[in-house]
């Protein structure tokens, strides 16, 4: 949160009007808000309250450990903040530690090093859960959504078949379903979603709400507008603050040229980092006077990330150095190595934006060679490919 | 240097240099940010002692996970739950940080608190001393703030002696840090 602040500056010398920060202080009246955190009222911070009592109650328990855990990951995942990551990994460390540790304790370690991008130690963890208990849904979950996200859309399909041995009909059908809209069947991917979209009482409201986003792209591959609006609308409906869908929401927003609602939507949720591009990137498309501070901000933030050591890339950067720093060679260079990691749509999607931007097709080579190979469909991406395939055919450079 | 001005608010230009080099996925995680200077012999008077000078920033986020600072759980910290906490703050934080020299126990002299503004929110920043006795040539720093409870926490040091300038980063598996006045 970055909430303005009325106190003096210590130094009492002013501070120019666009700088966001200044040099420590002491705030001037009681009542000023320094900092937003969770309110007690949140129902799952009241549940992480009582099973955290319970866990120091009794330490050793491992059904309590892995309780709390789940919900600082999901809790942390909606937010969009990674701290809970890092209170969940505490929260089983031991269980860790043990030779071997259980099956269920290394996918959700895999799971938290997975939300840090960390994906080659996010798999072996998982490969060591499976080698356990083969039959363990969720790890085998886990791997589909690991292997969707870099591209290995092979071993996905063996992993979505164990879910759904493993895990049931429902679960099954979402990774499948999910995963045909990566393979130009996005009418598949809707079609196999949309049985299991209804409102069945078992269903948690999490779950249900990763089903609306996932019909919610499958439209977007189609090009289907409202149906995918109507989508995001359902599935915020059951988590109306997931970080997640409300990014890929404001995305859709961005990319159809309506970005007051994207600022509307991402209002209250300037936390997250995600969320925090996408404002900026709404402020640069209507002209505000706030993007300065806002480029400024997110250039801080990025930097904080560089300070701790943070050696994963991703698409932000990339979007953020091409559309707000508007340095093509940077946003390139970020796109190839982010290539190397992640290769969801938008990774695709981001590295021939900085490829054409720098004027240099070749560099979409691979992309493109991938597109081939997946069939990917969707109306974004596929001109631009069409364009880059053209250029690198002719051997020619966009005229400048 | 302006003691009460972290470095890193000098750089902006510096910045995007770093981020074309190290990139991150956009989530941030709990870091605090601790700025020393060591003082020139001169200043304390014919080196009988040894006093660095530091601004340790934390999180009001992190530590309203382990002090509960928001005591009407309305969501918000205002000032006046902060300085309610400020001694509490204090105790928590000097007993994960241990200090000690060759030559032998350094004391740890709080000064004030005062509010910082980073990128991620607002911070504790927190004011004291490091008085070693004699001239020590070096300065053991032993860092355990939030491991216990989020081993992905970080401290970022930067440590200014005279014209040096060094940088560290802070972890579990690297928590002690020798310093050389």
């Amino acid at each position: 949160m970055l909430s303005v602040h009325a106190g003096a500056p210590a130094g009492s010398s002013p501070v120019a009007p666009a700088a966001p920060y200044r040099a420590p202080y002491l705030p001037s009246t009681d009542s000023d808000v320094l900092q937003q955190v969770p309110a007690a009222s949140d129902p799952k911070v009241s549940e992480m309250g009582t099973l955290r009592l319970q866990l120091n109650a009794n330490p050793t328990d491992l059904r309590t450990a892995d309780r709390l855990a789940r919900v600082y990951i999901d809790f942390g995942r909606q937010l969009g903040d990674a701290h809970y990551a890092g209170y969940a990994e505490a929260v089983i460390a031991p269980w860790l530690r043990a030779k071997p540790p259980p099956a269920q304790v290394l996918v959700l370690q895999a799971t938290i090093l997975q939300f840090r991008h960390q994906f080659p130690d996010a798999r072996s963890l998982l490969q060591q859960a499976l080698k356990q208990d083969p039959r363990n849904a969720q790890a085998w979950l886990t791997l589909a959504t690991l292997d969707m996200v870099q591209g290995d859309y092979a071993a996905a399909k063996d992993d979505c078949g164990q879910v759904a041995r493993d895990g049931g009909f429902v679960l099954g059908i979402a990774c499948t379903g999910n995963l045909r809209s990566y393979l130009g069947q996005a009418q598949q991917s809707m079609a196999l979603l949309t049985q299991i979209e209804g409102d069945a009482p078992n269903l948690s409201a999490p779950f249900k709400a990763w089903v609306q986003g996932l019909l919610a792209e499958s439209a977007e591959r189609l090009g289907d507008w409202p149906r995918a609006e109507a989508h995001y609308r359902k599935a915020l409906g059951y988590t109306p603050e997931d970080n997640f869908l409300l990014v890929a929401y404001a995305d859709f927003l961005l990319d159809r040229n309506r970005p007051e609602q994207a600022l509307d939507l991402l209002a209250d949720h300037s936390q997250s980092d995600t969320a925090f591009l996408r404002i900026a990137l709404a402020q640069a498309a209507i002209g505000s006077p706030e993007l300065v501070r806002s480029t400024w901000i997110m250039a801080a933030r990025f930097e904080a990330l560089a300070q701790r050591g943070s050696d994963y890339y991703g698409r932000e950067q990339v979007r953020f150095a091409l559309h707000l720093q508007h340095d093509p060679q940077a946003a390139l260079e970020l796109a190839r190595r982010n290539w190397m990691m992640q290769r969801a749509p938008w990774d695709a999607r981001v590295l021939l934006e900085a490829a054409d931007a720098a004027n240099e097709p070749q560099a979409a080579a691979p992309v493109l060679t991938f597109l081939e190979q997946t069939k990917l469909q969707d109306p974004i991406i596929e001109p631009l490919a069409q364009q880059l395939r053209a250029q690198l055919k002719n051997g020619t450079s966009r005229a400048p | 240097m302006n003691r009460d001005r972290p470095l890193r608010y000098q750089c902006v230009a510096a910045m995007v240099l770093v981020l074309a080099a190290t990139a991150a996925g956009a989530h941030s995680a709990s870091d605090a940010y601790l700025t020393l200077d060591a003082d020139t012999p001169s200043e304390t008077g014919g080196a009988a002692r040894t006093v660095v000078h530091v601004q340790w920033d934390i999180a009001l986020r992190d530590l309203d996970f382990v002090l509960k600072l928001d005591d009407d759980g309305d969501g918000n910290i205002t000032w006046a739950e902060l300085r309610k906490h400020q001694t509490a703050i204090a105790a928590y934080a000097m007993e994960s940080l241990n200090v000690s020299s060759d030559h032998g126990a350094c004391t740890i002299r709080p000064k004030r608190q005062m509010v910082d503004n980073h990128a991620d929110g607002t911070y504790a920043a927190l004011f004291f001393d490091i008085a070693c006795v004699g001239a020590a040539r070096r300065i053991t720093l032993d860092y355990r703030l939030f491991f216990a409870i989020d081993p992905s926490h970080r401290g970022i040091l930067v440590f200014h002696s005279g014209p040096n300038t060094a940088t560290a980063l802070l972890s579990p598996e690297n928590a002690r840090i020798e310093l050389r006045p």
